[in-house]
């Protein structure tokens, strides 16, 4: 049976590779992912040692709250403190640093190097002495004057700096203009990922960021006979509580920690996306191994005959799979570093640098990757396989090969039903998941569960309704095409199962990008909707990167401008609200300007209630609090990033599902600032007086930003909500690249499902070439069939994808989302189908249209 | 000149050879035809003597290695893919041993097949006329696979008719059928070759399926062993014996 195997395999050499080709893309995708995630981990592992090698022991802030992007810029501590640990016993040398990621370097545009929004930060540091610099010069030296500065060799390459240069650098104090004194690498001048690191002097560094007087790291290194462990025991119990002290090592695990788990992310979603390419091509493996089952029907039953016992067919089929699994696998992993490439590529195009020093197969991602192509190729060849032992022996005899009809209005019954459970059961998960309640990470497993269960039901039940679709989708071809599309209609509903099982593959995809659309599109209109009915203000000044914050001076200096009435500023903190250990991004709102400029919607309390907030009044998002069981006139206690803990009493509460001004709680900017030790703002809504010239006077906010801080830019209610659409149409973007592998895949298998019907009507072609049909005719025909089947996909997906993100958004009405259904999408769909249909049918057309006639005919 | 005219299908010194060297088979060993409009001719001859290959040739489904083939005045040994498609299209008409219906077409569909290939419009009285004469009118909705054999067979044939082509190609088109069927079939083709005036060649191994024609050719070994018009199936038989 092995050997027959080996034969079959080798005998169709080009449709075994054309049906790994289904595996291929998922496993690629797989194995491309974890040899991306080893090796960016282990660069960071090796860049993040690298920085800590020589210290045993680091001092830092304590860190209460992470907030959502893990570690936020902290305030520091006071110098004095290095004193103190200069005092403890065992301490052979202390230092200390600045270290904040709050500057701009800047081009001779005034625009921020390197990606123009959301990408990796820039820091400035100040220099440490031997042993803890981790920095080392390759060209120039450290900065010496307050107007000097040191830069990492990537970014000066990227940039083309020279020592000499002059360039401007942007911080919480402000801009200013710097010379460039050195470049510097790490040890071995690994990546930062992206990120630039700009080296002042100490004394610089700290006005620049605005911490005189501070350090944000002391590190320390251990006398003979300390071990950093119990050096950071000594260090820990004579500095105060709200400083963190680890070891260097511990440092570094932590630092890198934290970089990973954000990386662990696209990991994770990477991983989602190859599971949806695997499952699209489970699809079609099935489907392809149904085909060549029924066509080889004669053959098992011969096999029968001559004393093959069921279980012999069945091993020999799943051996076959198993080959083309492995294949597939091969395949896959020489294709991940291709998709490793691709992605790095993605990533740099949008500014990050995913650092992969070395890439390098793992044995694990090599067994997993194997693991996967055979486990799905095997898998999804399993109902096949069995159908292949239903053939009796005296099939060997008949005219055609297949069941008799009893047989299969038999098998379609059971079919049906169980298709029409899975579908129900598909339903219902996803319904409980998005109506229910539950946490996010197991509601994304459900709704996969959810999503798999409804997919294989449809394309089960599919083949009940695919005659009446395809003859609909088939008439106006027909009416417009004439014959070929007369029989291409036809030919559509001549294997009903196989055509909806080629159609579902391609409805996945469709279902999930008409998804992704229609929800993104809705985010988008929830989003700039706030924007017109919130912010009834003249500009917005926010950080250029889009999400950093800007300089708490702005406010005061653009409230001097002629022309502007009011400047309400607003800055976030990340805190616990104590109880329940909820984490929130608390609002800190100047109470006075606020009303003027911002359209609260009150659901409890008023504009006076803000103007009474006082240090000790809050006001919550109504939404947030119905989750959070909170009333107006509770007390709430609150513990901020920095470790300090606050009451506050909640005096009125606001409609503001999407978070423009309060997202859950809100406090008055000076307890943010003074308990919490917040230095920054978030944005600042600027308000015109009236009657004042409005182009004249953002110009002059927009002056005065350029020169004193170029990393905050002016935002009219249009440019706002052109970002916000820019943003969410990135990740959009990004989404449609990663499901068009699983498209590309369902369009192997549209290529595939033709090819083999193909082969069993060389007959009819060559009788219709014998009696007139010109090669034409014969590839329109073809075409036709294809595009039939792929419009056949698409349009059930568009459905299927469309009641799904009303569905979604209609469980997350609360959080302010809105349907909005782009038209062009349904649009550039329609015509991607037809234009994948005609693609995926040149092969197998030009094959039809050049069947030997005589051959066709005298074949039997 | 005038003599060609009538010549519905001619050919000349025709020669068709399989494979090369040692190995190869000369299917057609220098075949010289006539074939006169309005008649109904059956080339006979053993297994492997080359009939199928002459028909394909004649028809312009193959093309011979050597001499030439005229079709209704015009040579079409030199013809391009696309013009022997239109020939096929316009003057000819086939019938095959396997019945080759379009399984998804209706008994009707399948016969004005042709016309809607050609982009034609059907002339409803010839249809009318041809699903009478054959006998399936009222089978007209049925596909393929809801008719027998020797239905299947009369929608063939009705489908070369239909396109009323100047000569119509049959290969075997009883090889699949009973013996009541086959009579049906050849008792078809005989008064479409009496009654509307067509030229049928068919290619057969069968002397009693051969008797019904008005002319005989026995193929030996690629070569025209004899040509004669014979009247009973014995007759036929005894010329293929001496073959
Ligand atoms: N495609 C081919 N390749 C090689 N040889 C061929 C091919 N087709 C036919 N032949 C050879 O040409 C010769 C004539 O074949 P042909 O099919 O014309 O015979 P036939 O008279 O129709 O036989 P039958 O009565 O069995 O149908 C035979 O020897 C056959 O083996
Ligand atoms: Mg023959």
């Amino acid at each position: 049976m092995l050997r027959l195997a080996i034969r079959n395999f080798g005998a169709r050499k080009l449709r075994s590779v054309a049906t790994a080709m289904a595996v291929f893309f998922g496993v690629a995708m797989v194995a491309g992912t974890l040899i991306l995630s080893d090796s960016v981990n282990a660069s960071f592992d090796e860049l993040f040692g690298e920085v800590n090698a020589g210290i045993d022991v680091s001092i830092r802030p304590e860190v209460a709250v992470e907030g959502e992007f893990g570690s936020v810029p902290t305030t520091g501590f006071d110098a004095s403190l290095l004193k103190q640990v200069r005092g403890v016993d065992g301490v052979e040398k202390a230092a200390g640093t600045i270290n904040d990621p709050r500057i701009s370097i800047l081009d001779e545009n005034g625009d921020r190097i390197g990606p123009p929004q959301g990408g990796p930060p820039h820091i400035a540091v100040s220099p440490l002495p031997e042993p803890f610099e981790s920095l080392s010069y390759i060209e120039g030296s450290q900065p010496r004057t307050p107007d000097e500065f040191g830069i990492d060799s990537i970014s000066a390459d990227n940039e083309g700096y020279e020592i000499g240069d002059t360039v401007r650098i942007t911080g919480p104090a402000g801009a200013k203009e710097y010379t460039l004194s050195g470049i510097a690498e790490f040890g071995s001048g690994a990546s930062l990922g992206g990120a630039s690191l700009a080296e002042f002097t100490l004394g610089e560094a700290r006005r620049l960021t605005d911490k005189p007087g501070k350090f944000d790291a002391i590190d320390a290194a251990a006398a003979d006979g300390v071990t950093p462990e119990q050096l950071a025991q000594r260090i820990a119990a004579a500095l105060p509580s709200n400083v963190d002290v680890r070891t260097g090592t511990e440092t570094a695990a932590e630092d890198a920690g934290d970089i990973k788990d954000g990386f662990a992310f696209l990991t994770t979603a990477l991983l989602v996306f190859a599971a949806i390419a695997v499952f699209v091509g489970a699809f079609l493996i099935y489907n392809t191994f149904s085909i060549t089952i029924a066509q080889r029907t004669r053959e098992f039953a011969m096999l029968r005959t001559l004393g093959a016992s069921a279980r012999q067919l069945v091993a020999g089929v799943l051996a076959e799979a198993a080959m083309v699994g492995a294949l597939a696998s091969a395949l896959g992993i020489a294709g991940g570093f291709g998709f490793v490439v691709a992605i790095k590529a993605i990533f740099s195009a949008v500014g990050f640098d995913l650092p992969t020093s070395g890439l390098g197969l793992d044995l694990t991602t090599v067994l997993i990757a194997i693991a996967v192509g055979i486990g799905a190729t095997v898998l999804s060849a399993l109902a096949p396989a069995l159908r292949a032992t239903r053939v009796a022996p005296l099939e060997a005899l008949r005219e055609s090969g297949g069941s008799t009809e009893a047989e299969v209005r038999r098998h379609g019954r059971r079919r049906t039903v169980i298709a029409a459970v899975l579908s129900v059961l598909g339903v219902a998960i996803i319904a409980l998941t998005l109506f229910g309640s539950g946490g996010i990470g197991s509601a994304l497993v459900q709704l996969g569960v959810g999503l798999v269960a409804l997919f294989i039901g449809l394309a089960m039940l599919g083949g009940r309704a695919v005659p009446a679709i395809a003859s609909a989708l088939g008439w106006p071809i027909e009416k417009l095409r004439g014959i070929p599309g007369r029989l291409a209609r036809e030919n559509s509903q001549r294997e009903p199962a196989r055509t909806a099982t080629t159609a579902a593959a391609l409805m996945i995809g469709v279902a999930l990008v008409v998804f992704v659309g229609v929800f993104s599109s809705s985010i988008k209109t929830s989003a700039t909707e706030t924007i017109d009915s919130q912010f009834a203000g003249d500009l917005a000044i926010v950080n250029t990167d889009g999400f950093s914050p800007i300089p708490a001076k702005i406010a005061d200096e653009v409230a001097g401008i002629d022309g502007v009435q009011s400047v309400s500023p607003l800055s976030t903190v990340p805190a616990k609200l104590d109880d329940g250990g909820e984490e929130i991004n608390l609002t800190g709102v100047e109470p006075d300007g606020l009303a003027a400029i911002a359209n609260l919607d009150w659901t409890d309390g008023s504009d006076e209630t803000l103007a009474e907030l006082g240090s000790s009044g809050a006001i919550v998002e109504q939404g947030w609090a119905d989750d959070n069981d909170v009333e107006v006139g509770d007390t709430v206690p609150l513990t901020g990033a920095n470790g300090e803990q606050i009451e506050v009493e909640v005096r009125g509460a606001v409609d503001d599902q999407s978070g423009l001004v309060v997202g859950s709680l809100a406090i008055a900017r000076t307890t943010l600032r003074d308990t919490f030790g917040v230095t920054d703002d978030f944005l600042d809504f600027v308000g015109f007086a009236p009657g004042a010239d409005a182009a004249a006077t953002r110009n002059a906010v927009d002056e005065l930003l350029a020169s004193r801080f170029p990393n905050a830019e002016s935002r009219d209610q249009n440019e706002l909500k052109a970002d916000q659409e820019d943003a969410i149409n990135q990740v959009v973007a990004l989404i449609y690249v990663l499901l068009g592998l699983s498209v590309i895949v369902s369009v192997f298998g549209i290529v595939n499902t033709l090819s083999l019907t193909i082969l069993e009507r060389r007959r009819e072609f060559g009788m219709l070439r014998a009696i007139g049909s010109s090669r034409r005719q014969v590839r329109r025909m073809v075409r036709y069939e294809s595009v039939i089947t792929a419009l056949l996909g698409t349009i059930v997906g568009a459905v299927v994808g469309l009641v799904l993100a009303i569905a979604a958004v209609e469980a997350l009405k609360d959080e302010g989302l809105v349907l909005s259904v782009p038209i062009a999408l349904p649009i550039v769909v329609l015509i991607a189908a037809i234009v994948l249909g005609a693609l995926a049918a040149i092969g197998p057309a030009r094959r039809a249209s050049r069947v030997n006639v005589i051959e066709a005919l005298q074949y039997e | 000149m005038e003599a060609q005219a009538e010549m519905i299908v001619r050919c000349v010194d025709l020669r068709r050879r399989y494979g090369e060297g040692e190995a190869a088979v000369d299917a057609l060993a220098g075949v010289t035809l006539d074939f006169p409009r309005g008649e109904l001719t059956s080339i006979v001859g053993p297994s492997g003597s080359g009939k199928s290959t002459l028909m394909h040739v004649l028809a312009g489904l193959d093309r011979p290695t050597g001499g030439q083939v005229w079709v209704d005045g015009s040579e079409i040994t030199a013809l391009e893919d696309a013009e022997l498609t239109r020939l096929r299209r316009d003057k000819l008409g086939f019938i095959f041993q396997f019945f080759n219906l379009v399984p998804v077409l209706s008994a009707e569909e399948n016969v004005t097949l042709p016309l809607r290939i050609a982009g034609r419009d059907v002339d409803d009285g010839w249809l009318e006329t041809l699903l009478d004469t054959v006998g399936i009118a009222d089978r007209r909705t049925h596909r393929p696979a809801e008719l027998s054999g020797g239905q299947q067979q009369r929608v063939a044939i009705a489908r070369a008719l239909i396109s009323k082509p100047a000569v119509v190609f049959a290969d075997e088109p009883t090889g699949n059928l009973d013996s009541t069927s086959s009579t049906h079939v050849l008792e078809l083709l005989r008064r479409s070759v009496d009654e509307l005036g067509h030229t049928v060649i068919m290619v057969t191994h069968d002397p009693r399926v051969a008797a019904y024609a008005d002319r005989v050719v026995l193929l030996v070994d690629g070569g025209v062993s004899s040509d004669t018009s014979v009247a009973s199936a014995e007759q036929v038989h005894e010329l293929m014996q001496t073959a």
